[in-house]
């Protein structure tokens, strides 16, 4: 669209990767640390019950959007092919 | 005179360097301990949140749109400097540090900072690469705020640390390469010294990524001495910022004072003593770049 700049999409599988999937991410890491600018964030899942002190369910969320490069390097990595980016 | 923060909150010095603001009679003024445990309870959200119906998810394409973008920065920069009563921890309002020299962090862990002091695992690393470094030294009403959270803290809780072990520590993190920062949280309580790597530190990333002062530039910038240059490239590599390169031609380093961020750790890759800080307000394409 005209005067809007680029949107790069990259997208979590839940189902996959997070409190209902079959993966806790903080046991993984595997995408946060194959990113070269670092586009992923790993935090506790907002909006479920859970000790705010020592949560227990956690998400990783794509946040640095504007400067993935595209390398694919995450999609690849995933062991649960829980990523997609477009 | 430095910049705007040190003429509000430096007492005539750099307000790093005043002691009054590492005080507990401020941090109970302005209810900091609240303030802390609402704002590291809830620190790897502070992106995903949406504060006024906006997060910081894809804050690059969010700050590039027409109109839109210009208001969002405004207001991000408002809230990183906030000193208004009504403060949001949640969004991390009045946060903000700077970048400082390792004789700086030392004078400010010997004799400024608040006990009781610790060192705990860097949240940004944390939350950017799933690493738990020991790295972060807090001190103060911050320290019993971190010590009740178990993701930010050593087994056994083997967190605190003298003043000694403090000094000690920030030098090995600065010798690996690891830029030392002070931090406001909120503005003008300091209570923590971080030692950063881009691109995993957050401030950094807001600063660098999308011009946003979260975190300000030191007080100084590094000069090569000519003579004294062997050309070998080791300051190179070290360099967080790439501030520094060889120039083969001239066959020695030179420093590029407008992207230098003074952090100073070149230096400690430098066997011939060619590398030295000069303050900042003397290079006049420096000055007032914070
Ligand atoms: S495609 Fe590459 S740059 Fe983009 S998020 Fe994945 S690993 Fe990072
Ligand atoms: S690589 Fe895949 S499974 Fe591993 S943390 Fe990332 S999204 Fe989850
Ligand atoms: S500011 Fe620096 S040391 Fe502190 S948590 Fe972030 S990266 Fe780690
Ligand atoms: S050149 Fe400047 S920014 Fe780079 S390491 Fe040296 S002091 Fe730090
Ligand atoms: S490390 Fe020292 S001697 Fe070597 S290139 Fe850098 S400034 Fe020159």
């Amino acid at each position: 669209m005209l005067g809007l700049p680029e949107k790069i999409r990259i997208e979590i599988d839940y189902e996959k990767c997070g409190e209902k999937g079959k993966i806790d991410p903080r046991e993984c890491c595997r995408c946060l640390r194959v990113c070269d600018p670092a586009v992923f964030i790993m935090h506790e899942t907002v909006g479920l019950e859970q000790d705010p002190i020592d949560p227990q369910y956690w998400r990783i969320t794509p946040v640095w959007n504007s400067l993935c490069t595209k390398c694919m390097k995450c999609v690849e990595v995933c062991p649960e092919g829980a990523i997609r980016v477009w | 005179m430095v910049c705007n923060w040190c003429t509000k909150h430096g007492a005539g010095k750099k307000w790093y360097m005043n002691a009054k603001n590492y005080s507990n009679e401020l941090a109970d003024e302005l209810r900091a301990k609240e303030y802390l445990t609402e704002q590291w309870t809830n620190f790897e959200q502070v992106y995903i949140r949406k504060i006024m119906g906006i997060s910081s998810i894809d804050l690059g394409y969010k700050l590039k749109l027409p109109i839109i973008g210009r208001v969002l920065r405004w207001q991000a920069e408002r809230m990183i400097h906030s000193e208004s009563k009504n403060r949001n921890p949640r969004r991390a309002d009045g946060h903000f540090g700077q970048v400082v020299p390792l004789e700086e962090a030392k004078v400010i862990l010997g004799n400024l900072a608040a006990e009781p002091i610790i060192e705990n695992y860097c949240m940004c690393r944390w939350m950017q690469r799933g690493i738990k470094e020991r790295c972060c030294i807090n001190f103060g009403v911050l320290s019993t705020v971190i010590e009740r959270l178990p993701r930010f803290i050593p087994e056994n809780n083997t967190a605190r640390i003298s003043r000694e072990e403090a000094m000690e520590r920030i030098e090995e993190h600065n010798r690996r390469g690891y830029v030392a920062s002070v931090w406001f949280q909120p503005v003008p309580y300091i209570n923590a010294i971080c030692s950063c790597e881009n691109p995993e530190c957050g401030g950094l990333r807001l600063r660098r990524d999308f011009g946003l002062h979260t975190v300000y530039k030191s007080e100084y910038v590094m000069s090569v001495d000519a003579d004294k240059c062997q050309a070998c490239g080791m300051c190179v590599h070290r360099c967080q910022f790439g501030a520094i390169r060889l120039v083969p031609s001239l066959g020695r380093a030179i420093v590029d004072p407008k992207v230098c961020w003074g952090c100073g750790v070149c230096r400690h890759s430098c066997t011939h003593d060619a590398l030295g800080l000069m303050p900042r307000e003397d290079v006049p394409i420096a000055r007032g770049r914070y």
